[in-house]
Formats: C-alpha cells, structure tokens, sequence
C-alpha cells in the first residue's frame, strides 16, 4: 500500500516534470500549452475569487437532483419489470432499446419541451442514469437465489417484508453496480449537457475558457472534473462495493 | 397416543418435459410429539418434495397434511426446514440470521438478542457471532443453521441431508450435538439422509422410500439406548437390513433410469 502510494507520487512527479520540460522547450506558445505550474495558479485564483466554487456547486445541484430522481424512477420501474411479466415484456424492451441511446441525444428533445433552462439539463441527467438502474435492479432481483426466498418464507417473511428484508438486499451487490454505472453516466451526460447547452456549472467554465482562448483554465476545470469523477467513484462507491464484499466474501457477483 | 403431525395419503405430481411424472404416491405417515423419524430413500423419490409440503413450502398436492388437528397449506414457524444448500443469508452477520425468525416474529430487540446469543452458545459459536457467513466452514455454517431453526422454536424441524457435505469428524461431533440439543428440547424431528447409518445413529424410526413413483417401501423401529454413535455395534446391526432393502430401492431405480433411456 504504502508502496503503492510512492510510485504513484514518483509517477506524478516525472509528468509534471515532463509538461513542465516541454513547456520550456517553447515549441508552442503559452497560451496554447500553458506550464503546470500556470495551470495550478488558474486553480488557486478560480477557487478563491469563488467561480469555481460556484461552478461546483450548481453542477452538483444538478447531478443530486437528476442522479436522485433516477434513482426513485429506475428502482421503481426495475421493481415493477421484475415483478410482472407484462411490464417487463413491453417496457422492459424498450428499456433495452434506450439504453443503447447516448442520453445526450435527448438534449434536442428536453430544449423543446422544457426549453433552455434548468429542467432540460436534469432531464438529461435523468435519462442518462436511468436505464442502468432499471435494468439492474430488475435483474438483481431476478436472480435473488431462490434458497433465500424459500429461506424467508420459512422463517415467516411476507408479502413486504420478504421483498424488504429477503429480495432487495439479496439484490444489493447487482443494484450498487448499476447504481455505480448510472452515476458515471450521468456525469458524463451533465458535462456534456453543459457544454452544449451553456448555463453556468462546470462545463461552462470550459466553454468559457475556450472562449477567451484561456488554455490554463481549460484545462484546470478539466483537472476538476476528473478529481470529482474519482472522488466518488473511488472513494464513494469504493467503499460501498468493499463493504458489500466484506460481508459477501467472492460470492458478490459484480 | 395420537399423532401430532399426520400425512395423509399426499400424493404430488410434476409436469416437466418429458411429461407427467408422479413424485410421490400415497404417503401416509404418523408423526409422534417428540419423535425423531428418519427418511432414506434413492436420489429423486420425493423426500425433498415431501419436506417442502410437510414445511408448507409447496401448496399443490393431493391428500392432507394435518398439524395439530389443523390443515396445512402454507409456511408457518411451527414447522421449520433446514435446507441442505443451508440459506444463511450473507448479507447478515451470525448473530443477525439467527435473530431473523425472531424479528419475523415481532419479537422485540433485546430479546431477540438474548435469544439468538442462548442458541449460538449452545452449538457453540458464540465467538464467531458478528463474524460474516462466508468466513465459516462448513460445519459451522451447519451450526449456524442449527442455531437459526431452534432459536425460532418450532414444533417440527424438517432436516434435507444437512450434514452430507461435511467430513466424518465434524459430522460425529454434529450428530452428538443434535441428539443433545433435540434430547434438551423435545422437538419433534424429520431428518432426510442418504447415510443409512446416520439415520440409525438418530433416529426412532427409519423409513425407507422407493421410487417412481415415491412411496414408503418399509419402516424400521430403532429400540437403541441413547446418546447413540455411529460406530456402535447396535448402530451396526440394525444398519445391515436397512442397506440391503435401500441398495435393492436404488438398484431398482438406476435400472428404471436406464431402461428409459432406451425407449427415448
Ligand atoms: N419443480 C419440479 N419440477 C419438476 N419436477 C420436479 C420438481 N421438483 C422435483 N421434481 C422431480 O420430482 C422427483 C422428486 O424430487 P425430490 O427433489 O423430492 O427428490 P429427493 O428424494 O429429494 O432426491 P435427492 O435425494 O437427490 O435430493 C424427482 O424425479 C424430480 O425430478
Ligand atoms: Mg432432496
């Protein structure tokens, strides 16, 4: 681990280096390929004048709200296909069909319906987690291992709490990989909704950016977007997936 | 004496590809208060199928099952299965799968704390209670299992082959435990095994099934002092006769299996 830790700082060290070398062989200008350095005093000035305080906080507002409505709407309809075989043999193929679409294709269609504000971009976000939720709590569900069910009703678990205390955490270990999917593409559907649609938020500032021809800071808010990607991937699904096969040991199937 | 638990000429049939086929044919059993009553049989005579309508567990049959002068015809948590795949749930700890029953039940939490830790103690894993189930070996998942069905005090236990994977040292020790635990109790007890001398080593009686359709072929009176072990020269005696009638019912059904596969 500790190890782990130094090659990694070694590795970091010997980038910035070589960015920094390149910077200084001068075969670009700074404008188009500013040092490290630079890029690092953007961060520093964009973190305390406030903008990307500012940015940060409206593009999580979007991803929390957008990421949560998909988490009620796709846990719901992923109940409803795995319980009833009408629901899953019509809505569950269209579920597939969709899930195929980039969810940024459906900007188009949010800016006409809802129009250039706040609600077409969380509906992008919706529909960019929405369909990992669905199809992977309806199939976590469906292959809860019968022995558990049969286990639950034998100990005098019902209708609800069988599905409560039995199906659902039975189903935990394929719903957090889905939950873990939908999330990265709905962060991925919100930067490329705010790129395009331009209002505020992260993606914005790099539009900004490129904009004003300000490669350094392009290039910081990219450096923040990724740190925010792993940052919950990591360290926030990380833990979640670890605890799950703490408890499961190597038979939590992901 | 009348009997607690009374099957009644239960017949069941499946519907599966290569048509219908009669899982069991007019089962008839009386089952004392007390009772520990052993079922062998060939693999695929319906003592699974048997368990899970004793058990509730399977709804659809002909005949009547009766509990205590009632009809059975869905789970309750008088009668409790241990299923040979176990159905510890990993997601739990220990501690938390044998309070499940129990919370099941509405029991509320400091009992139903108090009540697992008792039963965990007396097949003694209660250092391994916040330990997660697939940290355990087999037998103390067994033990687990044991400890889940008894905390929930049911009338009738309905054992499926629960000590066939194990190894012969850890099965002996379980098969002390059981009589110990059963003698303390006074549960009423059906125990499925393929091991003809294990089912000498516990049971009252033996019932040997054949199958095609499932049925009970003979019945064996166990009249051996207790606590019993596998190695005992009684266990072995009354072993022999009960082998030859089983290896006869499962030379039989091997040759039935054959004799299908010609006609296809
Ligand atoms: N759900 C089912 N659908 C169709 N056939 C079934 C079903 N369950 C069991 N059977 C059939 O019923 C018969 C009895 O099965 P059962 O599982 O009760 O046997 P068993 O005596 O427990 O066998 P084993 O000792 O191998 O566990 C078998 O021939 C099996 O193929
Ligand atoms: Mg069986």
């Amino acid at each position: 681990m500790r190890k782990k830790i130094i090659k990694q700082v070694v590795f970091y060290l010997c980038l910035f280096g070589l960015w920094q070398l390149i910077v200084a062989m001068k075969i670009w200008p700074e404008y188009v390929f500013p040092s490290p350095i630079q890029v690092f005093g953007t961060i520093i000035t964009g973190f305390s004048n406030s903008t990307f305080i500012v940015a940060i906080g409206i593009s999580l507002k979007r991803i929390a709200i957008g990421y949560g409505i998909s988490i009620l709407i796709g846990g719901f309809l992923g109940i409803m296909m795995s319980k009833f075989k009408t629901v899953d043999e019509t809505l569950g193929s269209l579920v597939l069909g969709l899930q195929t679409l980039p969810s940024i294709c459906w900007l188009p269609l949010a800016l006409l319906w809802f129009g250039l504000n706040e609600r077409a971009i969380i509906f992008v976000v919706i529909m960019g987690a929405l369909f990992s939720i669905t199809t992977a709590t309806d199939s976590g569900i469906k292959h809860v291992s019968p022995i558990y069910i049969k286990a639950g009703r034998n100990m005098g678990a019902r209708r609800y709490t069988l599905f409560l205390e039995v199906i659902i955490p039975a189903a935990m270990p394929s719903i957090i990989s889905g939950l873990k999917q939908g999330w990265s593409f709905a962060w991925r559907s919100l930067m490329a909704g705010e790129l395009l649609f331009v209002n505020l938020g992260l993606g914005y500032l790099l539009t900004v950016g490129r904009e004003l021809n300000d490669m350094s800071q392009v290039l910081a808010v990219m450096i923040i977007i990724a740190l925010i990607s792993i940052l919950v991937d990591k360290i926030v699904f990380g833990k979640i997936e670890a605890n799950i096969k703490r408890k499961w040991g190597l038979s939590a199937k992901y | 004496m009348t009997a607690k638990l009374k099957v009644d000429n239960v017949s069941k049939d499946f519907t599966g590809r290569n048509g219908k086929l009669q899982a069991l044919r007019d089962i008839r059993l009386d089952i004392n208060e007390g009772e520990f009553l052993c079922i062998v049989g060939p693999s695929g005579c319906g003592k699974t199928t048997l368990l899970n309508i004793i058990a509730g567990l399977e709804n659809v049959y002909k005949g009547r099952v009766v509990h205590n002068g009632e009809f059975i015809n869905s789970t309750g948590p008088d009668r409790l299965v241990i299923f040979q795949e176990l159905g510890l749930f990993p997601w739990l700890s220990v501690v938390k799968n044998v309070e499940f029953g129990l919370k099941m039940k509405k029991v509320p939490q400091p009992r139903r704390r108090e009540t697992a830790l008792k039963y965990l103690d007396m097949v003694n894993l209660l250092k391994f209670k916040d330990a997660h189930i697939h940290e355990l070996s087999g037998g103390m998942k067994q033990r687990v299992a044991l400890a889940r069905a008894f905390a929930m005090d049911p009338e009738v236990l309905l054992m499926d082959e629960p000590f066939t994977a194990l190894d012969a040292q850890t099965r002996d020790m379980l098969h002390d435990e059981l009589q110990k635990i059963w003698q303390e109790t006074g549960k009423t007890i059906i125990f499925v095994t393929h091991n003809v001398r294990e089912a000498v080593c516990l049971g009252d009686k033996v019932i040997v099934m054949s199958s095609q359709p499932g049925m009970i072929k003979t019945e064996f009176r166990i009249d051996l002092p207790r606590p019993r072990h596998i190695e005992d020269g009684g266990v072995m005696d009354m072993v022999r006769p009960i082998l030859k009638e089983l290896s006869f019912e499962i030379k039989k059904s091997f040759e039935e299996e054959y004799d299908a596969k010609k006609d296809n």
